[in-house]
């Protein structure tokens, strides 16, 4: 008898091993040796040599830009997330209606994601170029002056939210895969009590999708702050650093500057940000995510 | 149980992991005796060249395989992440055995000093190239690079453009005045076209040449900025600069002027060798002149050398061997193969190609003749890439279209930081 | 549920405008793949190409070892695809179906690190595969995928938290085991977001650049998605060459998008018993 209830409390460790081990293995070390990092002076050439909470303090008192980019990008969080949210939900409705073709506008919302990341930024440069771009061509063509988007410092971040709202198919996808899920039953049912489209949305849709809304709205919290290849590749952090991301500043900080240590600190600093965002996020979770079916903590919960 | 078993788990992950740091470096000393003797050597080559020259460069390390018996060189192409790549590679002990350098300052700690390998080949080796680029590949005095490839930087017209306008072509020896005057009849006579473009971020190394040709530069021999790059002369090269954009006579761009000359937008830019064959190829009918100069300075125009070297790192297992492959490269035989997209640093390459009458070619040579002396203020502050990073905020903002700031107050404010 | 045609007419509308933010970037490619690189910066922008050169095509591919580097971007992506469905639906089947000490904790973690950012650990993985001997080989763009990834345990964790409680007890009532009742209840009724996972998983792993780029050296290990960034130089970016190697490149992910958007719509869609 002991050993069986022994194998029950095992058994859902034996599934979760895989992630154990390999967060063992590829992770921890490499994650701890970076913090330890973070204490140190550690120039890419010559040895390191331990510094304390230097770079902390540096960080926070004597440098100016860690304050600009950490509020560029909660800038850009800030409208990007909802932003992104909102247009991937609304996308997903709209490919979910039964009408003829929706497929094929499925596939045409998906696409741009699936464009490696370099070409789009190449690609974005382009369009949005002041001269010769195709975007402030067709604004001429209804006689608006486009601004010079990638010089012009005033625009910048806004060409870079439009450049990255590219990508939105595959939080639309997620939220379709989970639209489809619910039982059409359900909506059947509603119409037949008098229930309006929009009602039904509202009250059957919503909240069954929220733990998808939950995912993405923190994998968009996350991605957001560690926007950095879009923006390095579109604007490198210009114009008059009015894009410098935070990431950038960490990237520029270990591999232009060299200075392993102190871009560590800034890292494990994002790293803290974000996850006290997240924690807030999921705290506040148990109030609007409603789980169809949740494992009780003691034996035989009832539906 | 399991639990601990994690914990420790963790501490033997940590710990191997630091040691594992430091002991590649005694790991690597062991095998070092052993490796050079019977099998092949094999060594890593980084280049920083994009695809469309990697064909040529193959073909070339190839040949050098062939020679060589004992050493295989692999070459590795990184196009544009180069930095990244090294910085990685260094950072964790990997750097390739040998690599393109340009950014001496930034790396030079991690490379292997070359005086001694020089020494070897005797006083003629080194006399074979010219004299202005062993101070380019060197820090501190010593040597880190052997010079590959360089170039200074030249006016590029456009010959179409100037025909329309009814204008001559610029002449060496003309200044700063003429060209104003140029791209002011350009902008009225030719449609849509600007006389001149320049880059909107510019590069601080780049652009201390024009400070020099105007006697100034952006710090002294001791790394002052103050007085040097808030100085008299060198507002006035900004202004002079800024003023082109306020009178419309021309852009400052992205990229600096290549793709607004290829399209025909712009009648003049300042640029390096590289664009010679693009423009070939896109049949521009275009013509090269130096740099002109400030009347009020005196003397001659002065242009910054942009000069490629060839680096062995400095923990290389097989030295020697890199040594053998760097002098093949930086070769006669190999100076000729590059010739379209390099410009030879061997004077006898230069000679027995006839470079000098190749009139795209030629000014870049003289360039490199006005421009002996010179040294790059990158070289002298120790934490440049910070002070590059500020200076070029600081410029951009005296050039970026939506700003204009005034010069003046900018670089003071420079100076300080 | 009927839909007036009024709605009907608006709803393509809507469709349509934001069909064209996204195919509009998209088309203007596959117009300039033909032109040549001076047509490509050209102003005012021409739509058409003056010539139609197909020669481009063959000439980009031509241009690097493109066909080496296929083979390796399968590779990677079929097996990474392989590791990531069956360990993260494994390890996102344990935390969302079973209660046990430390499951927040652990899964706070597991999001945790979600959110470290690459440019720190990158230089002491390197290191570490190093050690391993894992360098310039495609081991450490491969093998953790069959750990799973954060990113993938934590949305299969949410869809199976949102499945019905009751397949499980009547299973149970059966006398299933543990992993029976994974591998023969949840999975099939998971089908579409395993198809999902491995959708996404595919398309990551297809474009992934920084992992190849940090990892590999040689370059006859190199994947697709590095062979195209090599076209940007230092000095300028052969546009032409590039884009016809994206619109080569985005050919398979549409193909299996298309193909998988069958099973992924099919769903449970409407039965609960």
């Amino acid at each position: 008898m002991k050993s069986k209830r022994w194998i029950k409390k095992a058994t859902p460790f034996f599934f979760i091993s895989p992630w154990i081990i390999g967060f063992l293995v590829f992770t921890v070390g490499p994650l701890l040796f970076s913090l330890v990092m973070s204490f140190f002076d550690w120039p890419i050439m010559r040895t390191p040599a331990f510094s304390g909470i230097a770079n902390y303090v540096e960080m926070f008192t004597k440098d100016a830009q860690f304050y600009k980019s950490l509020s560029i990008t909660l800038k850009y969080a800030a409208i990007f997330v909802p932003l992104n949210m909102v247009l991937a939900l609304l996308l997903a409705m709209l490919i979910t209606q039964p009408v003829k073709g929706v497929k094929f506008f499925r596939t045409i919302y998906y696409i741009p994601s699936v464009i490696s990341g370099v070409a789009i930024s190449i690609i974005w440069k382009w369009i949005l170029n002041g001269d010769y771009g195709i975007l402030n061509y067709l604004l001429s063509l209804i006689g608006i002056e486009g601004p010079n988007w990638l010089v012009d410092p005033a625009w910048a971040l806004f060409a870079v939210i439009l450049a990255s709202a590219f990508g939105v198919g595959v939080m639309m996808l997620i939220f379709y895969a989970d639209i489809k899920k619910i039982p059409i039953a359900l909506y059947e049912a509603a119409a037949i009590d008098g229930a309006s489209p929009i009602k039904q949305f509202f009250k059957i849709t919503l909240p069954i999708i929220t733990p998808t809304i939950l995912f993405n709205l923190v994998t968009s919290i996350i991605s957001a702050f560690q926007q950095l290849t879009l923006v390095m590749l579109l604007t490198g952090g210009g114009p008059l650093k009015s894009t410098y991301f935070y990431g950038m500043f960490v990237y520029d900080n270990a591999f232009k500057h060299h200075r392993l240590g102190y871009a560590s600190a800034n890292a494990w600093v994002m790293f803290i940000i974000i996850l006290l965002l997240t924690m807030i996020v999921f705290r506040s979770s148990t109030a609007w995510v409603y789980y169809e079916s949740e494992p009780k903590a003691k034996g035989g919960g009832k539906k | 149980m399991k639990r601990r078993i994690g914990v420790i788990a963790l501490a033997v992950m940590l710990i191997t992991t630091m040691l594992a740091g430091c002991a590649t470096k005694t790991n690597d000393t062991a095998t070092e005796k052993e490796g050079s003797q019977t099998e092949k050597v094999k060594l890593r080559f980084a280049s920083w060249d994009s695809a469309e020259d990697l064909d040529m460069q193959q073909n070339l390390v190839d040949q050098f395989n062939e020679e060589h018996d004992n050493i295989e060189v692999v070459l590795e192409a990184y196009g544009d992440d180069f930095d990244t790549k090294i910085s990685a590679g260094m950072g964790s002990n990997d750097a390739p055995d040998i690599m393109y350098m340009w950014n001496y300052p930034a790396y030079y700690e991690g490379l292997e000093p070359l005086d001694a390998y020089l020494e070897k080949e005797g006083a003629d080796f080194k006399a074979g190239y010219y004299d202005a680029l062993w101070d380019y590949n060197s820090m501190n005095g010593e040597i880190y690079g052997m010079p590959v490839g360089f170039t200074t930087h030249c006016v590029y017209y456009n010959k179409d453009i100037f025909d329309q306008a009814g204008l001559e072509y610029p002449q060496k020896g003309w200044t700063w005045d003429d060209l104003i005057a140029t791209a002011t009849t350009i902008t009225e006579k030719a449609d849509g076209v600007k006389g001149f473009s320049y880059q909107l971020v510019a590069d601080p190394y780049d652009f201390e040449m024009f400070l020099w040709s105007n006697d100034t530069a952006i710090a002294d021999e001791n790394g002052v900025m103050e007085g040097n790059l808030n100085s008299d002369q060198a507002i006035y090269v900004f202004e002079m600069y800024q003023q082109m954009q306020k009178d419309g006579i021309a852009i400052a761009t992205e990229k600096g002027g290549s793709d607004e000359m290829r399209s025909g937008k712009t009648g003049m830019f300042i640029y390096g060798s590289w664009a010679i064959n693009t423009f070939k190829e896109d049949n521009l009918n275009f013509g090269i002149v130096e740099l002109p100069s400030f009347a009020s300075s005196g003397k001659d125009s002065v242009s910054i050398l942009s000069s490629s070297g060839i680096s062995m790192s400095k923990d290389s297992k097989y030295k020697d061997e890199a040594w053998e492959f760097i002098k093949y490269w930086t070769g006669e035989e190999l100076n000729k193969a590059r010739i379209e997209y390099e410009l030879p640093v061997l004077n006898s390459v230069v000679e027995s190609e006839n470079i000098m009458e190749d009139e795209l070619k030629a000014p870049f040579y003289s360039m490199l003749e006005q421009s002996a002396g010179y040294v790059p203020t990158s070289f002298v502050i120790d934490d440049w890439s910070r002070v590059c990073d500020n200076l070029e905020l600081a410029f951009e903002r005296i050039f970026n279209p939506s700003t204009l700031e005034d010069a003046k107050t900018v670089l003071d404010e420079a100076v300080k930081q | 549920m009927k839909m007036s045609k009024k709605t009907k007419i608006i709803l393509y509308a809507v469709l349509s405008i934001f069909a064209i933010y996204f195919l509009a970037p998209f088309i203007y490619m596959l117009f300039t793949v033909f032109k040549t690189e001076a047509e490509a910066v050209a102003y005012p922008p021409s739509l058409l190409p003056e010539n139609w050169l197909w020669s481009n095509f063959v000439d980009a591919w031509n241009s690097q070892e493109f066909g080496t580097f296929l083979l390796n971007s399968l590779t990677v992506t079929v097996l990474t695809t392989i590791g990531q469905v069956f360990s993260c639906s494994l390890v996102a089947y344990g935390f969302a179906r079973y209660h046990f000490k430390g499951k927040n904790v652990l899964f706070t973690i597991l999001l945790a690190t979600m959110m470290i950012p690459w440019e720190v650990t990158m230089i002491p993985q390197y290191m570490q595969f190093k050690i391993f001997n894992w360098i310039n080989t495609l081991k450490p763009l491969i093998v953790p995928s069959f750990f799973g990834s954060a990113y993938y345990i934590f949305l299969m964790r949410q869809f199976l938290m949102g499945v019905s409680k009751e397949y499980e007890d009547a299973a149970r009532i059966d006398g299933a085991r543990a992993f029976q009742i994974y591998y023969k209840i949840y999975m099939p009724i998971l089908k579409p977001q395993l198809i999902l996972v491995g959708v996404l998983n595919m398309l990551t792993v297809w474009n992934d650049y920084l992992g190849p780029l940090i990892f590999l050296q040689d370059r006859s290990k190199f994947t697709l998605a590095l062979g195209l960034a090599s076209f940007k130089g230092v000095h300028s970016t052969q546009i032409i060459p590039m884009l016809c190697i994206t619109v080569i490149m985005i050919i398979p992910p549409i193909i299996i998008f298309v193909a998988a958007q069958k099973y992924i719509v099919e769903g449970t869609g409407g039965s609960i018993k």
